[in-house]
């Protein structure tokens, strides 16, 4: 039975940062403009407080449970 | 000679079927007979003109501390429930071993409100295990309990501060399997876990640390004793929502087992977006998943005054990080310095539409009781000032015990929702029982859904509302010979009146260890509570038969979806 599509999303891979997700998941655009897009199709998780200082996390706000989208919302037309 | 016969009432057993004269007869505890019962009886209660049901059951609760001082869960069993589940959204109070204890209790009052001078006053900490908790609050337990295993405890048991750090290794899954396990043998109905819960230093619980993996491994565990995953979905957004359904779908496909999110709130300006997700739901189940969302049945309340941080103010960082980590002095001094004041005077301006329109719930003073009652733009202007200065004013002049209701904020379109509790594909939950005691009252859901959507909006006929909360919880969760009024089936059972049943007025009370406070209601129209075939409560001459209740692990093998 085929479900119909939703938006496009992936859970991120073992030490997944922005830059990693964009290079795998949008290999044809420039990585910096790819991280811009991730981060604003992200907001849960771009938006999400800062790990401590010193923790493995620092700088990464990416969790291994996450949700990344890989593509805007459908209202915004893409 | 029978123990208990329930006579001349009106027989809804939680089928769904039309409700019919007759008797119920007890002995041993269990159901022996139905109909017209022309014997004696140890006691006999007279049910006329009241509905004589099963027990209700509540899927989504956190009583794991309260059942530790109280037994009953009050008032819990005075609104017609009968079996509770503690555990959810990852958060259990075992398996823990000591030297995490703090650590648990910071997070049960990061996320669940619950005040830390409770555990300080109400908890002897004499378990680790959860056969050992489980012991523990069998002793004098007077509401029957299935509870859930959080993720975010196997984790920390596993792995210490590294669960809250990074993924698990394999060892690690095969520990935490196996940890799992032990705790289902020891009774516990299934798995929670969460995707948004944050501790109490404002960083992600353990369970968020853990990849797909790790919860596949779990889920094939859940899949050998055919129990339950319960998660917290990212629930604010649809789409998030939706790939939470879809993760769900494959782990029940995959699995075989039932699954089920909560909450799923639907407010007047997200019918959209729960209709999108509702359409997925209903995709995933045509395909064979058991994936459940659950919907409370009462508008989002809550109330908050300056010295407990509400979850209210949590999108204003400034305002919420005084709240969370300042002392009572150092709060009123935040909000008395005028350079502090006028800065978050100004973070919280943009959400004046808010502020103008609570109402103010309680005082201490004197000079401020006429004030009770009236909105903050009422006050305000009565007192010549802007809405926020009225707010802070307040506070202050009360020593920040000031209490403040924002009443309706969500889940608030009764035709919407009415239609969403009434959809085959919903499970009746999402209470929240026992937690958010300073923001609001968790009971008295059962009545409201009584009330609002059987009497005043015919959402639900009577006989639909019965059973979505009691054989369609039952089932869902694998919860064996309850839910139902049939032979054989252990007798816990509600009788109330139709007419009548509803939730009382919320007030505060003092009565949580440590001289604490909370948000409750009163019932209404809850005449009898029967649990193990012994009267545990009725309305009138209050609470009997303490130490009936049972814990209840539960199977899904059997379970159709």
């Amino acid at each position: 039975m085929t479900l119909s599509p939703q938006r496009p999303a992936m859970h991120p891979h073992e030490h997944d940062d922005w830059e990693a997700i964009a290079r795998r998941e949008l290999p044809d655009q420039d990585v910096t403009e790819a991280v811009s897009q991730l981060q604003s199709w992200n907001l849960h998780v771009f938006m999400r407080p800062a790990a401590p200082a010193g923790s493995p996390r620092e700088g990464n706000p990416i969790l291994p449970s996450d949700i990344i989208f890989l593509a805007p919302p459908a209202a915004a037309g893409k | 000679m029978l123990d208990l016969i329930i006579k001349n009432g009106r027989v809804i057993d939680g089928t769904g079927m039309p409700g019919y004269a007759g008797d119920v007869g007890i002995s041993g505890g269990r159901i022996v007979k139905l109909g017209h019962i022309d014997e004696p009886a140890l006691e006999v209660i007279d049910a006329t003109g009241k509905v004589v049901a099963p027990g209700f059951i509540d899927p989504h609760t956190h009583f794991d501390a309260q059942l530790l001082w109280d037994g009953y869960a009050k008032p819990a069993i005075e609104h017609g429930v009968t079996t509770v589940v503690p555990g959810n959204c990852s958060l259990s109070l075992a398996p823990l071993k000591a030297e995490h204890r703090m650590k648990l209790v910071g997070m049960f009052n990061q996320i669940e409100e619950m005040p830390y001078k409770a555990f300080e006053e109400g908890v002897e900490w004499n378990w680790e295990t959860f056969e050992g908790f489980i012991a523990r609050i069998s002793q004098g337990l007077s509401i029957n309990v299935a509870p859930l295993v959080g993720h975010s405890l196997l984790r920390l048991w596993v792995m210490g501060e590294a669960s809250m750090e990074r993924i698990a290794t394999a060892a690690e899954q095969r520990a935490m399997a196996d940890l799992l396990r032990e705790c289902l043998d020891a009774g516990a109905i299934g798995l929670s876990t969460s995707f948004v819960d944050s501790d109490e230093k404002l960083q992600p619980v353990p369970s968020r640390y853990a990849d797909p993996q790790e919860l596949d491994t779990l889920c094939a565990v859940l899949s050998e004793f055919g129990r339950i995953l319960q998660i917290v979905p990212e629930f604010y957004d649809a789409d998030l929502t939706i790939a939470r359904v879809d993760q769900l779908a494959e782990l029940s496909l995959k699995h075989g087992i039932t699954t089920t999110f909560s909450p799923l709130f639907l407010n007047r300006d997200n019918v959209a977006a729960v209709q999108r997700t509702m359409a997925r739901v209903e995709e995933q189940f045509a395909r064979g998943a058991r994936v459940w969302p659950q919907v409370q049945t009462r508008p989002i309340d809550i109330s908050f005054c300056f010295e407990v941080p509400s979850l209210l103010f949590i999108r204003l960082r400034s305002w919420y990080k005084i709240m969370r980590f300042g002392s009572h002095d150092d709060i009123v001094a935040a909000f008395s310095d005028p350079v502090q004041r006028a800065a978050l005077t100004k973070a919280a301006a943009p959400m004046l539409g808010l502020w103008k329109n609570l109402t103010l719930r309680q005082v201490s003073t004197a000079a401020n009781q006429p004030l009770v009652g009236k909105t903050l733009q009422e006050i305000a202007t009565g007192r010549g000032c802007e809405v926020l200065d009225a707010m802070i004013d307040l506070s202050l002049e009360e020593d920040l015990q000031a209490h403040f209701l924002a009443a309706n904020m969500g889940h608030n379109d009764d035709a919407a929702v009415g239609a969403l509790l009434a959809h085959p594909n919903v499970h009746i939950g999402a209470s929240d029982g026992g937690a958010h005691i300073l923001s609001f009252s968790t009971f008295g859901d059962t009545g409201y859904l009584f009330s609002r959507f059987v009497r005043e909006t015919g959402a639900l006929t009577l006989e639909q509302a019965v059973k979505k909360i009691t054989l369609d919880t039952a089932t869902i969760w694998g919860i064996k010979e309850r839910g139902v009024l049939q032979k054989g089936y252990v007798a816990d059972i509600t009788v109330f009146d139709p007419a009548l049943i509803d939730r009382g007025a919320e007030y505060y009370v003092q009565d949580v260890p440590g001289d604490g406070s909370r948000y409750v209601r009163d019932a209404i129209g809850v005449d009898t509570v029967v649990i193990g075939g012994a009267v545990a409560y009725q309305q009138g001459s209050g609470y009997r038969q303490a130490g009936r209740g049972q814990v209840l692990p539960g199977s899904t093998e059997a379970s159709a979806g």
